[in-house]
């Protein structure tokens, strides 16, 4: 046990912080990855047309290659061309079991896209880990747990909170990461403890069942219904007899005029009297997040079966805290500011890390100290590598291997994934074999190296495919200054890796 | 749209210098001497003044529900380039306050 209470929160927040910080690096790359995932997965499949065909031209041509190749199917799911995806996509069958065709908004027909895991692997990585079934969500929730901690412990043991809210003292070594560390952490403290909270929020049935197990006896469908998200009953026995399907075009309008842009339609049992066909808005109409939320039409009539539904005060405040943790709402420039958040938020948990092999380098890192002190001191320099720098090297690795792999492989979203992994290990045995101070060097200059190099894939035709091309090669230039900084940073042992962190925030 | 936010940011930016400055060891940092207590009250007040305009720019351009999360990113943003600026540029770090009239000027004649 410490003796003050202070120093008790220091030592949770420094050994909190260095073992789960490794984790909650990879969670926040990723979250802020995910940021433009449309936009990535735009960039891994090539095949895809920049579009500038109008909604309704394309939800006409969707329609008709489903009525010739899938007019007998009990459902039709339309993906239209939107500002972030401009793809059209058509499905047919469940959500999760049906099989998607993307098309060419300008024909009609239907286009032999690679399979590809997209920015969607970044987005499903933050809150899985890649874990099967729940477990991923659940290690994330602690480890989302173990962030509000270290926010609170740290602001408990930070004594000059207000005193050096502004101060950053450059090239001082350990100070200078400590003033980095501190000010990027307290600066964007509504950001971190936002990010994280609201974080925890989009779970909350998984993490606390207990409300809904007592009142709905666990029934999570009664409870959703409870809110006014129950489905229209089906008619099953219309469903039978032939219809003549309506124009959607009208519909479509309809529905942009009272939900704003739209993201795509469903049509269930189309073609017969019983048809439904439900528009579906984008989600960054409003803040709270609107997934599952859609207007519903009779497929035959056009008329207006069900609006989307009003939340009442308590469902409406969970979906506006998860409406603020998917960062939907606001366009572009709201995206960016939450891209810019994000990034910063993972420096400030690398600059801890690194804050925390630096503090003990002198000590450690020296003969004199006995042997199994020093074994752990290397544990954690290379475990901060290859977390850190090579975490960041797996990522652009996926984007690589996108491009790479050959289009006919089977399963070739397995491979991908594979290759993200592959990498991110190959990272931390290259940390564990070479000396620290190189293999951050290798490491992230091979890092800046490959993002800069995005741009050699050519498609820069696109607007979209173009943005992400220039993003990374702006970060790639920002990760070879860093790079080229620690190569360069003064010899002295004392002051071993000193300033390391302006560029790192820039 | 582009210009409430650009303002919006400006003013941010504006008053966490303001707010900075107003604390002594950081007007001796640009300026190397200490500060009159008159001006620090004013430097005070003009940056809380300024990052109010900042909320009501932000509110402008997203709305009274969208416009407030932005604000809040973007006090801490500029807050964030203000201290890296600090001690690198510190003149820099003030003079770019200079680009508020410019936007003035944009928002009056463009």
């Amino acid at each position: 046990m410490k003796n003050t209470f202070t120093q008790s929160m220091a030592w949770l927040h420094t050994w909190g912080g260095l073992v789960f910080g490794w984790l909650l690096f990879a969670i926040f790359v990723t979250g802020t990855l995910a940021v433009f995932d449309k936009e990535l997965n735009h960039w891994m499949q090539p095949e895809i047309p920049a579009s500038g065909v109008s909604q309704a031209d394309a939800a006409r041509r969707a329609i008709g290659y489903l009525q010739t190749h899938e007019a007998q199917a009990g459902n039709w799911g339309v993906s239209l061309p939107t500002e972030r995806s401009p793809g059209l996509r058509v499905s047919t069958g469940d959500r999760r079991h049906g099989t998607a065709v993307h098309l060419d908004p300008h024909s009609g027909e239907a286009i032999d896209v690679r399979d590809s895991v997209g920015g969607n692997f970044f987005f499903r990585f933050h809150f899985t880990l890649d874990l099967p079934r729940n477990w991923g969500i659940f290690v994330v929730g602690a480890l989302a747990l173990v962030m509000l901690a270290a926010l609170v412990t740290g602001i408990v043991i930070h004594k000059k909170l207000f005193k050096e809210f502004f101060t950053f003292r450059p090239n001082k070594g350990q100070r200078s990461w400590l003033d980095f560390h501190n000010a990027s952490a307290v600066l964007l403290l509504p950001f971190h403890l936002m990010i994280t909270y609201t974080g925890l929020v989009i779970f909350m049935l998984i993490y606390i069942p207990a409300g809904v197990d007592a009142l709905f006896a666990g029934d999570n469908r009664a409870y959703f219904q409870a809110q006014g998200n129950g489905r229209l009953e089906q008619p099953r026995g219309q469903a039978r007899q032939p219809g003549q399907l309506t124009d959607v075009v009208p519909l479509l309008a309809q529905a942009e005029a009272a939900l704003g842009p739209i993201s795509g339609f469903n049509i269930r049992n189309p073609n017969t009297a019983g048809a439904r066909i439900e528009i579906r808005p984008e989600l960054g109409n409003r803040i709270a997040l609107s997934k599952g939320q859609a207007m519903v039409f009779d497929g035959v009539s056009g008329k207006l079966l069900s609006d989307v539904t009003e939340w009442r005060a308590a469902p409406l405040t969970q979906r506006v805290m998860v409406g603020l943790h998917f960062a939907q709402f606001g366009g572009y420039p709201m995206r960016w500011l939450y891209f810019v958040c994000g990034a910063i938020s993972c420096v400030m948990i690398a600059s801890g890390l690194v804050l925390f092999c630096v503090k003990r380098g002198r000590k450690y890192a020296t003969a004199s100290a006995d042997a199994s002190a020093r074994r752990w001191y290397r544990v954690a320099e290379v475990c901060n590598i290859g977390f850190v720098a090579g975490l960041l090297l797996a990522c652009v690795g996926l984007l690589w291997a996108s491009r790479l792999l050959p289009v006919e492989l089977a399963h070739r979203e397995g491979w991908e994934v594979r290759a993200f992994f592959g990498v991110w290990l190959l990272a931390l045995l290259h940390a564990g074999i070479r000396p620290a101070r190189r293999a951050w060097v290798e490491q992230l200059g091979l890092t800046a190296l490959l993002c800069v190099g995005l741009g050699v894939f050519g498609g820069l035709a696109d607007g979209l495919r173009q943005g992400v091309v220039a993003c990374a090669g702006v970060l790639g230039v920002l990760l070879g200054m860093v790079a080229w900084r620690v190569q360069h940073a003064a010899p002295a042992p004392l002051k071993g890796r000193a300033g390391r962190s302006v560029e790192a925030g820039a | 749209m582009m210009m409430l936010f650009a303002g919006g940011v400006l003013f941010a930016y504006a008053g966490m210098l303001a707010l900075c400055q107003g604390l002594e060891r950081h007007y001796k940092q640009v300026w190397n001497r200490t500060c009159p207590p008159a001006v620090r009250r004013v430097l005070r007040a003009a940056g809380w003044l300024a990052l109010l305009l900042s909320l009501v720019l932000c509110a402008q351009a997203w709305g009274w529900a969208m416009g407030p999360v932005a604000w809040f990113a973007v006090m801490s943003l500029a807050g964030l380039v203000l201290v890296m600026l600090l001690p690198y540029w510190p003149r820099l770090a003030v003079g770019l306050v200079g680009l508020l009239p410019a936007w003035g000027g944009l928002q009056v004649f463009a």
